[in-house]
């Protein structure tokens, strides 16, 4: 039997083990990595304006700040809802068995939570201690604690912030990239699934998640200034589709690589994972990852950068880029999640995923835990100014 | 009626060594018996050896594994095996019965299962198990184009790998390897994240819809700690299913494993190691 | 010399380290005694697994107090299997050394659909070294015997060729069965 009827002959008739019926990392697991991976992007943004002196991005710094903030402190939310015991979710941060990137995630988040918070503190202090002085009663408490009840504005006081802030952010590039990272690799340490288990999957998950980052400052920018009528800096755009550009060339190349390497090199099982996404994945993975996700930003970000465009027509397909790059790292995310098991263990047939609406991993749930973060940005955007008075504009 | 035990020559009752004795015997090891001490005051109020709970009285069913229950078990010196053979396997079912008797194991989730493997005459392997075989194999497959060439049973569980994949993704420390190689669950700290149940190569783990954290065939850690047979092995009729202890020289497994023959594992590339051995598997079984 | 702001800022940070080196500490006490004692997990577990109740014994359980089930099982094929499978388990039965409720016993068609999961020759992967398979109700026709007997009616359940022996005895038919 040659090899070809091989692979085919492993596929007699589709049997799945009877334990692998239920697809155990639901619609919930999906989302975890897309709001650490948007946390990750924002953050990016904020570190190639304090770390590396990226001036064009200044507009939106703050902001993606204050986007990574709302954004971490939802990360937990998916988790819980996905555990079946969340009353003992503790247990994590208690007995973290050292052998397990899972156990990582309760000190990392942690971590990266002061670290984003103290960051925000540092970055706002003395618009803080300027909103502290014009306001009075609760706000004014609020701003006096959020400030160290300091209002020490001499240029000593703000060379030391600006210190904290560049070593803050030297520590919050590796922090983030951990956070995430070890998502990615919660997947590619996984033997016993072909489409996960690779060296590649920590890669090509941060380098998703800075691009859905990047489109989410992008786009939520772009948004936030129209709705409020006022003017859009094009150089910040530029540079940050630019970046865009650079970090989605990147995710899309060893997405692709992942797929065509396993297929070239015929690694075992690899049946298992062209059935998958030429069976139940077909259209989700080469139409909407691929076509619709990648080809069409692809061609839209050569346009952006190589033809010269007025600056409104310039925001609006950048607005679209980003929109359809969120939806693109959404359905990756989908893709390698749940679409990692729909194959069997068996390694001769697939399950189907039917998405419920109510269910604490329901397409409701879902929708509430991405409307949330939201929220936390509106009441942020509060207290935190999104923008300064030059760039109210 | 006073319960007879026809295989002893008296009716006296077993005499099973009492604590203190069992302590003496502990000798100098420490931490063990500390350990077993803890045992014995913690979790069973003074009374011995893990006793069999389904009589107080003085019934106990005859020791099936020599080696195990007389003396004070030690924790670090056991190795157990458990082999398959598939030559022997009728697809009765009776092993999965048995196990879902044995754990009221909830419908639709299997700690075993016994798969048909159907060769075709264009030798196209057709893999089905209905039920997980809880009702056995009455009736062909009826869906096959194809005329049957060959068909055998391969029944599966828990592979107790010595390096399991379960045990290290487990992010709380709630699935671990035993000194005495078997691979348990800790209900009291699982919080159903289900990593183990993606790690597992061979699907034998998940999540029990009633308590709501993981669970797995143990090889039937209750019933071995007792000296007897897992349920599956005490109830297969032909001994398709076999068990025991390898320092025993007189046990099937152990002739089985040392003697000639092949055996096979599942899934080897995966490097999991596994305690599960098969007698007989065709180069199909995966 | 750190200006006053800048002693503030260490102010909060040694406050937040010295917090979550307590935490740290305090987490000590949330960890289970047994923790870590062979590994990182709760060793009390294992004491805990082994003293699961039992459900199924074993046959010289039963054949403790059914000797007369004991003697025939004993003496006939179907010695490996065990009681419990047909029956239910001990735990179903006996509680407290006494019997407390009483097992099922199959009749009639259920013994039949009962037999046939190990007897039936449809799957053709019993091996006949392994176990004697028969077609029903083919097997009924050629034995001559009425299409709506059951298993029983010929075989006993316990040692399923006692009677078929004995009438081969009688009619002097001994012939080789397997």
């Amino acid at each position: 039997m040659d090899a070809a009827a091989m692979g085919a002959a492993m596929f007699g008739s589709n049997y799945v083990f009877p334990n692998d019926l239920h697809v155990h990392w639901s619609m919930m697991i999906v989302l975890y990595p897309y709001i650490t991976g948007l946390v990750d992007g924002a953050f990016i943004i904020a570190a190639l304006y304090y770390l590396f002196k990226v001036e064009s991005l200044k507009p939106v710094a703050r902001f993606s700040l204050l986007f990574a903030l709302a954004f971490l402190c939802c990360a937990t939310l998916p988790l819980l809802l996905h555990l079946t015991r969340p009353e003992r979710n503790l247990n994590m941060l208690i007995t973290p068995s050292p052998s397990s990137a899972m156990a990582g995630f309760g000190y990392i988040y942690a971590i990266s939570m002061a670290l984003v918070i103290f960051l925000v503190l540092f970055v706002y202090r003395p618009d803080l201690v300027r909103l502290r002085a014009q306001s009075s009663g609760k706000m004014k408490l609020i701003y006096r604690a959020l400030t160290f009840d300091s209002k020490d504005l001499s240029p000593r006081a703000l060379e030391l912030d600006r210190k904290i802030i560049k070593v803050l952010v030297g520590f919050g590039i590796p922090v983030a990239a951990v956070l995430h990272g070890y998502v990615g690799f919660i997947f590619g340490g996984v033997k016993a699934n072909p489409t996960w288990s690779t060296p590649l999957m920590p890669v090509i998950f941060l380098f998703s998640a800075c691009v859905s980052g990047i489109s989410a400052i992008v786009l939520a920018y772009i948004v936030i200034r129209k709705f409020k009528g006022r003017t859009i800096d094009a150089a910040c755009i530029k540079t940050s589709i630019n970046t865009l550009t650079g970090f989605f060339i990147l995710a899309f190349t060893f997405e692709m690589l992942e797929v065509f390497s396993h297929s070239y090199l015929k690694t075992g099982y690899h049946h298992m994972v062209e059935g998958l996404l030429n069976g139940p994945l077909a259209s989700s993975f080469w139409l909407w990852q691929v076509k619709i996700g990648s080809l069409i930003p692809l061609f839209l970000l050569a346009v952006l950068t190589l033809i010269r465009l007025k600056d409104s027509w310039y925001t609006f397909l950048a607005a679209v880029v980003s929109a359809i790059l969120l939806l693109q790292v959404f359905i990756m995310r989908w893709n390698v999640v749940i679409g990692g098991q729909l194959m069997s263990k068996s390694a001769r047939g697939y399950v189907e995923f039917h998405p419920v609406w109510f269910d604490k991993e329901g397409i409701i749930a879902v929708i509430a835990v991405m409307i949330i973060p939201f929220v936390i940005l509106y009441v942020l955007g509060k207290i935190f100014p999104f923008w300064s008075r030059e760039e109210m504009g | 009626m006073k319960p007879i035990d026809p295989h002893k020559s008296s009716s006296e009752p077993v005499h099973l060594p009492d604590q203190a004795e069992q302590l003496n015997q502990m000798g100098n090891k420490m931490d063990r018996r500390t350990f077993i001490q803890k045992v014995m005051n913690g979790t069973i109020a003074g009374s011995l050896l893990l006793v069999f709970p389904l009589t107080a009285g003085t019934f106990v069913p005859e020791e099936e594994i020599p080696g195990v229950r007389d003396e004070p078990y030690d924790i670090f010196d056991q190795q157990f095996a458990f082999v398959v053979d598939i030559t022997r396997c009728i697809g009765c079912g009776a092993c999965c019965v048995a196990d879902k008797r044995e754990y009221n194991v909830p419908d639709g989730n299997y700690r075993t299962w016994v798969e048909r493997y159907v060769k075709d005459l264009d030798d196209n392997i057709h893999v089905d198990s209905p039920n997980g075989g809880l009702d056995g194999y009455q009736t062909p497959r009826k869906d096959l184009d194809n005329r049957t060439r060959d068909t055998f049973f391969v029944p599966k569980l828990c592979n107790m790998c010595k390096e399991a994949p379960c045990v290290q993704v487990c992010p709380v420390g709630a699935t671990f390897k035993t000194p005495d190689g078997f691979v348990l669950v800790d209900s009291t700290r699982c919080v159903g994240c289900a990593y183990c149940i993606q790690a597992c190569p061979y699907s034998v783990r998940f999540i029990n819809p009633r308590t709501r954290v993981v669970e797995k065939c143990t090889w039937c850690y209750h019933r071995v700690r007792k000296g007897l047979l897992p349920a599956c092995v005490e109830v297969c009729p032909t001994g398709a299913r076999k068990f025991g202890s390898l320092k025993d020289e007189t046990s099937e497994v152990y002739k089985i494993l040392r003697g000639e023959g092949v055996l096979t594992v599942l899934r080897r590339e995966m490097g999991t190691w596994p305690g599960l051995y098969y007698k007989g598997a065709r180069m199909e079984v995966i | 010399m750190p200006s006053n702001y800048g002693f503030r800022l260490i102010f909060v940070g040694v406050t937040i380290l010295v917090m979550a080196g307590a935490g740290l500490f305090l987490k000590g006490f949330l960890i289970p005694d047994s923790f870590g004692r062979y590994g990182s997990y709760r060793a009390d577990t294992i004491p805990e697994e082994a003293s699961l109740p039992i459900k199924h014994a074993t046959n010289s359980s039963c054949f403790s107090c059914h000797s007369y089930e004991a003697k025939i099982h004993k003496a006939g094929r179907h010695s490996t299997i065990s009681c419990e499978f047909c029956h239910s388990t001990y735990a179903d039965h006996i509680r407290d050394n006494k019997k407390f409720a009483a097992l099922p016993v199959k009749k009639e068609g259920d013994i039949t659909v009962l037999c046939l999961r190990c007897h039936n020759t449809e799957i053709k992967a019993r091996s006949q070294e392994v176990i004697k398979t028969v077609a029903m109700p083919a097997h009924l026709a050629d034995q001559n015997v009425k299409l709506t007997h059951n298993c029983n009616q010929c075989h006993h359940v316990h040692a399923p060729l006692k009677y078929i022996d004995r009438a081969r005895k009688i009619t002097g038919i001994m012939e080789k069965t397997l």
